[in-house]
């Protein structure tokens, strides 16, 4: 286990210098200032402490919609609607912020579950598909991706819209619905304490319920667990749902914490950074956060790189893929590892053949 | 209403589009054919056109050739679905986890190439690019009805039906093919008479990429005429979907993809009728969902009795 | 030093998979030119791993390996195919929706221009049937051809491609006697013509018939080589295991009491429309074992599928205690009282990347005992956990360790300690002890007989006749997805009366039948 442990850490760093060296390559075939444009992206972040804010208030939905990949790929269901559902479930929280007027707290209260539970609703589409026909939930979520996205236009332009503004864009939201600024002067809400919270719940969630345990058991062996008695197919329903039910919620957070108005008419592409997080985390509830720091910080580089510098910031998504693939190769650096196996193998052959001659000589 | 509906699907007009849009789903699925019959679930073709769509915007406007566009938009093709076979059989990354960071490629990794080649985000506006050339069918073309349906087309369009028989005779009448549906159907049963696994899941994919990369020329410079951002909106995981329906099986697959042609150009067709545009949009999806699920209904029955 | 009467030679021989599991430890391994030679060991004792490197399927992690006097490098079966070896699977290797032609010419197809020829693949397949008289039919597909016919495809598949060296991995597994009787004279038809066989059996009787030398294998490790004629089946037996057999599992006589499970003519048709059971019915009683010997493949595997509802019957019904168990599902027909020990353990008795805690736990997870509120109660899931491990004598670290990581035997144990503590009233005990070390055999063969005698209803299924014939109070016997014939004592039988009816030769009358069903 230990030399698990030390062997992944090996490998993670690994990827993500590989993932720097493809970016350096780049930037210095693209860039005139090739220098300027790398501190920017590596050290820039750190240079103000206004950036820190701005990372952590990006981690706010990622970190959301990076649990709710934990929990679905843990039941091996490869759900792809995390980006679906968090759009969908920022617009409710949106109309519920706008026509639902109610005392402040509870006003976010009522209007993240709301938002959460539509979400989660949603599904059950992908879920009741597989469970009861057996069709592939990847496919069917990707394409509720683009039905929640449409419907969500709709919605937006059609019965959401501000008519008095230039651009496509709801009515203001009630300021009793705006979850509050926790750093001064920033962008950052109280929601990166929602994501924590959440963190933990989810992680207690999969390791200490009986629930959590369904989910993981279906996962690692979903022959065994039906064997067991573990009722699968709730059980695959209960991990989409939830999965749907904490991307919704990411949305409703990211709209009451960050803007004033609905104006997404794009999918705002969390969905996908939750899956790369996900990855980078080993499907851990308890890593997410730290993955999603170093996702919003990389984010953060490529926008100064962007900024400052020649390099566009969509440099983001090459580096993300690269890290994203060499995270998820198994065989990656297997040879280093396969070493350190048949070294510890030998090792204990010769212990037990000692200890089998000392034997033999006491007697 | 409804018979204005019937109006439009009997008319010349709504057949020919039937094709024309067709075509980048059809390449598509005909590219998850060839994958998933070897074995590989290759969910990066959305990703895979997606950078053949600018890779051949790219090199026409340079070349100021439309068929090396083309010619280059399959060899990237080809390459990135090679580089999915790379991580997933080399490198042992999960296939679909290699597919979508392939798709993320496809999304954010083709703005920054086309901001490199153009300065261009949104689509490129700035790059001169060439189209694939219609062709009028002689003789053909005279008939009425029948020449306005089946001529006049671009060239892609009647190249993506060509190579659903190509594709047929490749996995039937080849050495090939014969290999590839082995190494789908048992790969032990392959290995242990040396054919290599690998190998041949290299060749399908490379193959696939290649039939994916020539569904997204057909977007950039058929379709369209230029590069924009989430241009193929889904039509490759729709592709995955018509290639489920269709078993498999290269004439079935071109069915169902005619299929979803038909609910698209319905659904395009509705919006002149009134219905908003955000929701007649919504209609491939809804229509491969429910596709789908009749599908995976008519399937059940069968897979009730396998002993797991 | 290139001895030219020799056709294979493997020095030294270590073999380290990745999960730090080292199957084979120094083998040293040599086939003369033109024999028939027995590799033997109990399962797990690293044959197949060594065959496995002979056809080039794995890599040795050290040691060399000489082909007709020619060091060679065998990296993939390829390699192995260039240089004359060909290998019969266990398992067969053939692609199902393919003809036989097909499957015979596959990677090496005969063409026309670009195209496959077809006709000319069925004229290979047609003169190689001929020339070593294993008759198969080229057009038909795999699927639809009987399991002998299969293997003959198998031994085709090597021929063709040029084999000088055959290994059969227990080729007779599957096979009827008569079938084996054939298979017998092809091998020596092979051997005449200058073919040199290894043939992994355990299988005494077998070996002793058919072979020339021997090489016993137990451990990993290599306990000799020996000619054919000069050991005796007990010393054999006694190299594989380290000792002589103890088979004998000391067991009072049964008193049988109330019926708990009745399976009333259940009726089964695979997916492919083969009738796999035809009107089975029978009981078993509190406090009996109940055997179901037979051939593989004969309806027993659907059987108990059923009667964990894993898939539904045709037609027929199945109670416990009088309550359906169609339909029921896992969860509710555990509450019912039954256990199982699946045939398969890595694919239902465990989850190989779970802990052995997370593997102990998982019928009762959901128990109030396990449960404070809505968390779980962590202790009383270690503690329970432990005492398992324990009583169970599963060897490990501790708890946490991946269930994978363990041996066969131990891994067995966590399954059996999972079923067998939850206080069954029924215990379906398929293949209980198939391919696990001696002591763990015991030790699960003891707590059977001793849960049976505290009340609980046993049914036994095992291919293994030894296990099926020691254990059973009574036994029944499929064939063709059918009881053909039940017999109440078990004292008085004798292995070749059972092979008859296993084999179909014989069946007892209906009336003597339908003792096995009980009120």
């Amino acid at each position: 286990m230990h030399k698990n442990l030390k062997f992944e850490i090996v490998r993670g760093a690994a990827s993500i210098l590989l993932a720097l060296a493809v970016a350096m390559i780049f930037i210095f075939i693209i860039s005139d200032v090739p220098f300027e444009a790398l501190y920017n992206l590596i050290i820039g972040p750190f240079t103000k402490l206004r950036y820190l804010w701005i990372i952590l208030e990006r981690m706010i939905p990622i970190i959301f919609t990076g649990l709710g990949v934990c929990v679905m790929f843990q039941a091996n269901q490869f759900n792809l609607a995390g980006e679906g559902t968090l759009f969908f479930g920022g617009l409710v929280a949106a109309a519920v912020a706008i026509y639902l007027p109610m005392p402040p707290v509870l006003h976010v209260i009522v209007a993240i579950v709301i938002a959460s539970v539509v979400a989660a609703a949603t599904m059950l589409i992908p879920a009741l598909l597989k469970t009861k026909l057996g069709a592939s939930e990847m496919v069917s979520s990707l394409m509720l991706n683009y039905i929640l996205l449409q419907l969500g236009v709709y919605i937006l332009n059609w019965h959401m819209a501000d008519r008095t503004q230039g651009a496509t864009m709801s009515h203001q939201f009630l300021d009793t619905a705006r979850i509050p600024i926790l750093v001064q002067r920033s962008n950052l809400s109280w929601g990166i304490v929602i994501a924590l919270i959440m963190t933990v719940l989810v992680y207690l969630f999969m390791y200490r319920t009986k629930w959590g345990y369904a989910i993981r058991m279906v996962g690692q062996n979903q022959s065994f667990a039906k064997y067991s008695g573990i009722k699968v197919a709730a059980t695959i329903i209960l991990c989409q749902v939830i999965g749907g039910l904490l991307s919704g919620m990411g949305g409703a957070v990211e709209i009451l914490g960050y803007f004033d108005r609905f104006k997404w008419r794009q999918l705002p592409g969390y969905g996908w950074d939750g899956v790369t997080i996900a990855i980078l985390a080993k499907n851990n509830p308890l890593f997410i956060p730290l993955a999603a720091f170093f996702m919003s910080y990389l984010k953060q580089g490529c926008n100064l790189m962007q900024l400052n510098t020649d390099v566009p910031a969509e440099m983001l998504s090459i580096i993300q893929a690269v890290i994203f693939l060499f995270f998820a190769a198994e065989q990656f650096l297997s040879k280093y590892r396969q070493k350190l196996v048949v070294k510890s193998a030998k090792e204990e052959i010769a212990e037990k053949k000692a200890a089998g001659e000392q034997k033999g000589a006491e007697a | 209403m409804l018979q204005s509906i019937i109006g439009i699907i009997f008319s010349e007009a709504f057949v020919f589009s039937i094709f024309r849009i067709t075509t980048p789903i059809l390449f598509a699925a005909l590219a998850a054919v060839v994958a998933d019959r070897a074995g590989v679930t290759n969910i990066g073709l959305e990703g895979i056109m997606m950078i053949s769509a600018l890779t051949g915007v790219i090199f026409s406007a340079w070349t100021q050739s439309a068929w090396i566009g083309l010619l280059c938009a399959i060899l990237l093709g080809m390459l990135t679905a090679l580089m999915i076979g790379f991580f997933a059989l080399k490198l042992k990354t999960d296939i679909i986890l290699a597919g979508i960071a392939v798709n993320m490629l496809g999304n954010g990794g083709t703005v920054f190439f086309m901001y490199l080649a153009s300065g261009d985000r949104g689509y490129s506006a700035n790059l001169a690019s060439k189209v694939m050339p219609t062709v009028n069918i002689p003789v053909l073309q005279d008939i009425p009805v029948l020449g306005g349906i089946l001529s006049g087309h671009n060239i892609l369009t009647y190249l993506a039906f060509i190579f659903v028989a190509l594709v047929w005779v490749l996995l039937y009448k080849t050495p090939m093919g014969l290999q590839i549906r082995a190494v789908g159907e048992s790969p032990n049963a392959a290995d242990s008479v040396g054919v290599s696994v690998n190998r041949i899941k290299y060749i399908a994919l490379g193959i696939s990429g290649a039939l994916a990369g020539m569904g997204g020329a057909f977007m950039s410079m058929g379709y369209m005429s230029s590069f924009n951002t989430n241009m193929t909106a889904g039509r490759g995981f729709i592709a995955l979907a018509a290639e489920a329906m269709g078993r498999g099986e290269p004439i079935g697959t071109m069915l169902t993809s005619l299929l979803f042609g038909f609910a698209d150009a319905l659904a395009n067709n509705m919006q002149s009728l009134g219905l908003p545009q955000e929701l007649v949009a919504m209609t491939p999806y809804v229509f491969t969902v429910v596709g789908l699920a009749v599908y995976a209904a008519s399937t059940l029955k069968k897979s009730r009795k396998k002993l797991e | 030093m290139a001895d030219t009467n020799v056709a294979v030679l493997m020095k030294g021989i270590t073999k380290v998979y990745p999960n730090g599991i080292a199957a084979n430890q120094g083998v040293d391994f040599s086939v003369k030119k033109g024999e028939i030679h027995a590799l033997m060991g109990e399962n797990g004792a690293g044959k197949s791993t060594l065959m496995k490197m002979l056809f080039g399927l794995e890599q040795p992690t050290e040691g060399e390996i000489v082909i007709n006097g020619e060091k060679v490098s065998l990296t993939s079966p390829t390699v192995a195919i260039s240089k004359g070896i060909g290998m019969v699977h266990q398992h067969f290797m053939l692609v199902p929706s393919l003809t036989v032609a097909e499957n015979i010419v596959l990677g090496m197809e005969p063409t026309k221009g670009m195209f496959i020829n077809y006709t000319e693949a069925v004229r290979i397949t047609e003169e190689f049937s001929k020339k070593y008289n294993l008759h198969v039919e080229p057009h038909a597909k795999v699927m639809d051809i009987p399991v002998g016919m299969k293997q003959k495809v198998e031994i085709l598949k090597a021929l063709v491609r040029g084999a000088k060296i055959l290994i059969l991995d227990e080729p007779t597994a599957v096979l009827t006697s008569q079938e084996t009787a054939e298979l017998f004279k092809e091998l020596i038809h092979f051997k005449e013509q200058g073919h040199t066989i290894i043939f992994i059996s355990h299988k005494l009787k077998e070996i002793k018939q058919i072979t020339d030398r021997m090489t016993i294998m137990r451990a990993g490790k290599s306990m000799g080589v020996f000619n054919t004629a000069d050991v005796s089946e007990q010393d054999i037996s006694r190299l594989m295991v380290g000792r002589d057999v103890v088979l004998k599992v000391e067991k009072e006589k049964a008193q049988p009491t109330d019926t708990v499970l009745k399976v009333e003519d259940v009726h089964y048709e695979n997916e492919y429309g083969k009738k796999m059971l035809n009107g089975v019915s029978f009981s078993v009683r509190k406090g009996e074992i109940l055997g179901i010997a037979g051939v593989e493949g004969n309806g027993q595997r659907e059987l108990v599928s059923m009667l964990f509802d894993m898939v539904p019957p045709d037609s027929g019904t199945i109670t416990v205690e009088g309550q359906n168990v169609t339909g029921a599902g896992q969860s509710r027909i555990r509450s019912m009282g039954v256990s199982h020990i699946p045939e398969d353990r890595m694919t239902y008795g465990a989850a190989g990347t779970a802990s052995i805690e997370e593997n102990l736990i998982s019928d009762r997870f959901d128990k109030p005992a396990f449960n404070k509120g809505i968390l779980f109660d962590m202790d009383a899931i270690h503690k329970t956990s432990d005492q398992l491990i324990q009583d169970y004598l599963i060897l490990c670290r501790s708890g946490k360790q991946q269930v994978k990581m363990l041996s066969g035997g131990n891994i067995q144990k966590v399954v059996v300690a999972r079923e067998f503590s939850c206080d069954p009233k029924l215990i379906i005990a398929d293949q209980p002890t198939r391919g696990i070390d001696v002591g763990a055999t015991e030790f699960i063969r003891r707590k059977l007989v001793e849960l049976s005698r505290e009340g609980a209803a046993v049914l036994l299924v095992s291919a293994d006749l030894n296990e099926v014939m020691e254990l059973s109070d009574s036994l029944m016997v499929f064939c063709g997805g059918e009881i053909v014939a039940y017999f109440e004592d078990t004292s008085t039988l004798t292995d070749e009366e059972m092979g008859e009816y296993m084999l179909g030769l014989k069946r007892q009358s209906p009336e003597e039948i339908r003792r096995v069903i009980h009120a």
